[in-house]
This record gives structure tokens, sequence and C-alpha cells, in this order.
């Protein structure tokens, strides 16, 4: 058997032994799958939990991993026991990404392939990176992966939707090992150091950075404004935020970033006046 | 959408997932079977004529699987070996257990009875296969569902919704029309009766989704105006292109480059144009850089 058709089958979920078994003809090679490493592996598994696996799976519905989901689907739905959909109230939580390269990024992290890519920088140049990816996380509406950049040595995070073209896998499975304390969260928080900011708000506006906001206190002066303290991680798309909110945030503290704003104001003024 | 053929591997995967199905759904309807697997009736049989041919070994039709389909539905004997429930592959697991996050998070957190088991259900997948994948929704699955009951049912919609171009909080009713997505973020298309125009909303900016009394016809064409504003772009490219939601083009250019952008909302335009001073400049029309310099002129005063 070739060495391809066993990768084929262990991306089946097929874990393929070779030996001989036949008692009788000690030189015939043999191949053998084990029950343990064919059969479906959450245990015991009750009709409530057979309902809220089949509603994982069916939250990718026309996205870019139905296919794997609809198969996931056929073997809950195997297992032969009613799911009791009755228990779980009427929700219809859904992953939208259409992203034709989350299913490659899964499965290269799962099969432990090294990436490579192009991925669109600032200038909107396109950059080279060759990744060992460990692991994929949604926030704030985009997908994100999270892995070793071998180029740069170091633990990089990247935005799906920011990577032109198809990534493609390189080398052999099991090239790599993902860090068995990985910690995702710390990692996308430990991308960027937090920083704080003290803002006037006037009154009823900018919402957003209000629910934001821990204290939020009147000025003294009773003028409609408020004040409060913000953190932030990103400079260059706090920048951009407060001044979404032209003349209703005035930045008072960090001096620097109040001196920044002052000067894309002048900038503006001479720009379009 | 067109269907994409399968590979053999996945036809393969997809046989071995037929056994057990059918050994614990016998004398199920071709229609039923083949509705489950997504098949149209005829690649059914296809796989169906495949899998009476197989067996273990001895190969004679003692240890063939003895399906029977002609009646129109389908049973199954003799499949001992085959019909235990096949091994999630680890990209299965991984899209569940993502699945999974983002079901914990549409619950109340008063149904401990149900994020508990999901809780459990996650910690044995990420046994498996580790602590590789998270997802954190930002759009409330019970408006979300609220929504799909009211297009099935072409009843209209009162929501409370956060614009972030007006900066306000208010209450709406509308029809709606579609959900789709733009740019990543889920939108859903509506008629706004209270603006008297095509809106389309983020779900993740609704603070509460209520089903109305009513049910409107909405007007064929839209009427409104849009706007077009030319600009020129010369730092900061990709956040200015996402930010006024362009399209990438192929080939980055070496020096700036000029775009138009066309939207019904003036203010949406220009809050984004005020967000990207330091990057962009509106070069047309005139009244486009005069509300800008109004609006840079009034901030700067609070300033100095």
């Amino acid at each position: 058997m070739f060495e391809r058709d066993k990768d084929d089958l262990r991306n089946l979920g097929i874990n393929i032994e070779v030996g001989t078994f036949d008692p009788l003809f000690e030189d015939e090679a043999g191949y053998r799958i084990k029950p343990e490493n064919y059969q479906f592996q959450l245990g015991q598994i009750s009709a409530q939990e057979i309902a809220l696996l089949s509603v994982a799976a069916q939250a990718w519905r026309g996205a870019a991993l139905s296919s794997s989901a609809l198969s996931a689907l056929n073997k809950l739905h195997a297992i032969g026991i009613e799911s009791d959909t009755e228990l779980i109230p009427d929700l219809a939580p859904s992953i939208v990404s259409q992203n034709t390269n989350l299913p490659i990024v899964i499965s290269a992290i799962t099969s432990q392939l090294v990436l490579s890519f192009s991925y669109t920088n600032e200038e909107m140049a396109a950059e080279n990176r060759v990744v060992e990816p460990y692991a994929v996380a949604s926030r704030y509406g985009h997908w994100y992966l999270l892995g070793n950049d071998l180029d740069r040595k170091a633990q990089r995070i990247f935005r799906l939707d920011r990577i032109a073209g198809a990534a493609k896998t390189q080398g052999r499975s099991g090239s790599y090992s993902i860090p068995a304390d990985l910690d995702v969260e710390a990692a996308f928080s430990s991308q960027q150091p937090l920083s704080s900011a003290i803002l006037l708000l006037r009154d009823g506006r900018a919402l957003n950075l209000r629910t934001r906001i821990k204290e939020i206190s009147d000025t003294a002066d009773g003028s409609g404004w408020q004040k409060g303290e913000i953190t932030f991680r990103d400079r260059e798309r706090f920048l951009e935020e407060i001044l979404w909110y032209g003349g209703d945030v005035v930045v008072i503290e960090p001096a620097d970033l109040r001196q920044q704003i002052v000067e894309l104001l002048r900038e503006g003024v001479r720009k379009y006046g | 959408m067109v269907k994409r053929q399968a590979t053999p591997v996945e036809r393969a995967a997809r046989l071995l997932d037929l056994v057990p199905f059918i050994s614990t759904h016998q004398g199920i309807s071709l229609p039923d079977l083949a509705k489950e697997f997504d098949l149209s009736e005829n690649e059914l049989l296809s796989d169906l004529n495949t899998l009476w041919m197989c067996g273990l070994p001895g190969y004679t039709p003692l240890e063939l699987i003895d399906l029977e389909f002609e009646s129109g539905y389908v049973s199954i004997r003799n499949a001992e070996i085959l019909q235990r429930v096949r091994l999630l592959t680890k990209q299965e697991l991984v899209i569940i257990l993502l699945g999974l996050d983002i079901l914990r998070e549409s619950f109340a957190t008063s149904r401990s009875d149900l994020i508990a088991p999901v809780e459990n259900l996650m910690a044995k997948i990420r046994e498996i296969v580790g602590n590789i994948a998270t997802a954190a929704p930002i759009v409330d699955s019970s408006h979300r569902a609220m929504i799909s009951q009211a297009i099935k049912s072409r009843c209209d919609l009162e929501i409370s919704y956060y614009s972030t171009i007006r900066d306000t909080v208010s209450t709406r009713r509308i029809t709606p029309l579609d959900l789709s997505v733009d740019f990543g973020f889920e939108v859903l298309n509506a008629y706004c009766h209270s603006a008297g125009g095509f809106r389309t909303f983020r779900l993740e900016n609704m603070k509460s989704v209520l089903l109305a009394s009513t049910r409107s016809q909405v007007p064929s064409q839209n009427s409104e105006m849009q706007f077009e504003w030319k600009l020129s772009i010369t730092s900061r490219l990709r956040t200015c292109l996402e930010r006024f939601r362009q399209v990438a083009p192929e080939f980055a250019p070496a020096q700036g480059m000029s775009l138009e952008v066309k939207s019904f909302s003036r203010d949406w335009l220009l809050r984004s144009s005020l967000s990207t001073l330091g990057s962009a400049e509106v070069i047309a029309p005139a009244d486009a850089r005069s509300s800008l310099a109004d609006a840079c002129w009034q901030a700067l005063e609070l300033y100095e």
C-alpha cells in the first residue's frame, strides 16, 4: 500500500497497522485496523449530548466546512439514539465563515503540517510566510490563525481574510508539535500590551466607547460631558475610533495621543479648509 | 450552487458511514436516506450498488453485506463488523468543538443544565485534539433565530438597534428580506419603515429583536439617492480599503491609489473619512470636503 493512501485513510480517521496476521503465511504482509482506532471515540453518549453535538455541527450549515459537518452529523445519527432536541431552546447558532482557507488551516493543525501562504501587509504588499500552525480562533467577527512563524522565529497571529489565495501545506504530517501548554487566550492578549486613556465624552454620544468604560463620571462644571478611562491595544485602530466620533470625544491623556489627534485634525483643516 | 463532485476518498468515507446509519435506521426510505447524506437518489443508488458488493475476506456470498433496497426501503444484514460507527476525524472534532463553543455562549447563563454538558463535551474533545480552537460569537443566537422565523413567516420585526453611523440606539419597525454576510459580518437586509428605505443591519448591533404583529409590502425599487465620493489613499492602504469596504486590488500599487466609494449614507462616508484622516483624502465632491473641514474645525476647537 502506498504511503499516500495511508495518509488518505488517516485523514478519514482510520489508522492502519502493518504486520503479519496470518499464522500460516508469515511473509504475507497484512493491514489491520484496530477496533479502538476505528470506533466512535466519545464513549457512551446520552440523547441530550447527541442533540447538543448535532446542533453544534449544524452551526456550520452553508459555511466553508459544511461537508465535514455533514459527515459528522451522519455519524452522530448513525449511533441510533434519537437526539433529544426538545430540551434545547430554539436557537440558531451559526458560523458564517465562507473563508476557503479555514478548512485548510484546521486540517493543517490537526495533521501538524507546515503552512505557507502569501499575507497582505499594511501597504497591501504580499509577504510570504511559512508557519507551523497551532490554533484557530474567531474573535471580533474575524477568524485568526495562531502559529510559529518560521522566518521570524516567533509566535504570530494572522487574520485569515488577509491571506491572499489558498494556503499550501508542505512537508510531512507531524513535522512539529503544538506546545502542550498552549494558551490561545493568553497568546491573543499578549500580542500587544494594554494601554489606557482618559476621555471626555459628550452627553449621550459615543455609545460603543461607553460600553467599554468601567466607571464614568460627570464633569463638575455641568457642561454636558462625562469623563472615563478606557483601555486599548492597537494604537492606530484606537486613533481611528476616536476620530470616527469627531467632536463628540476628546482625549485628555496620554499627552502624546492627544497631541497626535490634534496634529491629525490640523492636517484635516489644512487639507480641506 | 453547483455541488462539487466527491473525491474517491470522500466517497469511501461515505460508504463507511452509510452502513452503521442503515443498521440503526432499518427500513428507511430511499428519499429520506438521500436527504440525510445530502445526495441525489441516483448518487445514493450508485453507493448502495457498490456497498452490495462489499464484505469481509472470504468474498463468498456468505460474507457479503446483505443489502435490500429494491422495494424503495433500505435494510441491511450481515454487516456486524462494519456497522460500528466510524471515529470522528480530528477535523470533524474541531468543527464540533467550535460549534459547541458558540452554542455555549448562546445559552442564557441561568441554563447551567445545558452549559454543563456542553462544557463536559468540549473537555472530552479537547483531550483528543488539544486546545487548538476557540470561537467567541459576537451575535446573539436568539436574535438570529427570531429573524429567521420572521423571514419564514413573512412577519415584520421591531428591533432596537445601535447605529454606529448615527451613534444612537433607536427602535425601528422593519420588514426582513434576507440574512447575508458582508465583509465577514452577519447582516440583515431589510426595508426599514422608520427610515423609509432599504437598510442593512449588523446583527451584533441589535439590542433586542421582537416579532411584530404586522406584515408589510416593500417597494420594489429603491428610490434613494446614492452618494459617490472620490478618495486618494496615501498610506495604510489595507486599513483604508477595509474601512471603506473595498476589495483589494490584485496588484498593490507602488504609490497610493484612488478610490470611488458609493453609499446611501452620507454620514457613513463622512465618519469613515474622518477615521482615516491621516491616510486618505477625499478629492470630490466639494460639499464633502467642506463638511470634513467643518468637522475637523469643530473637533480641533475642543482641544485648543
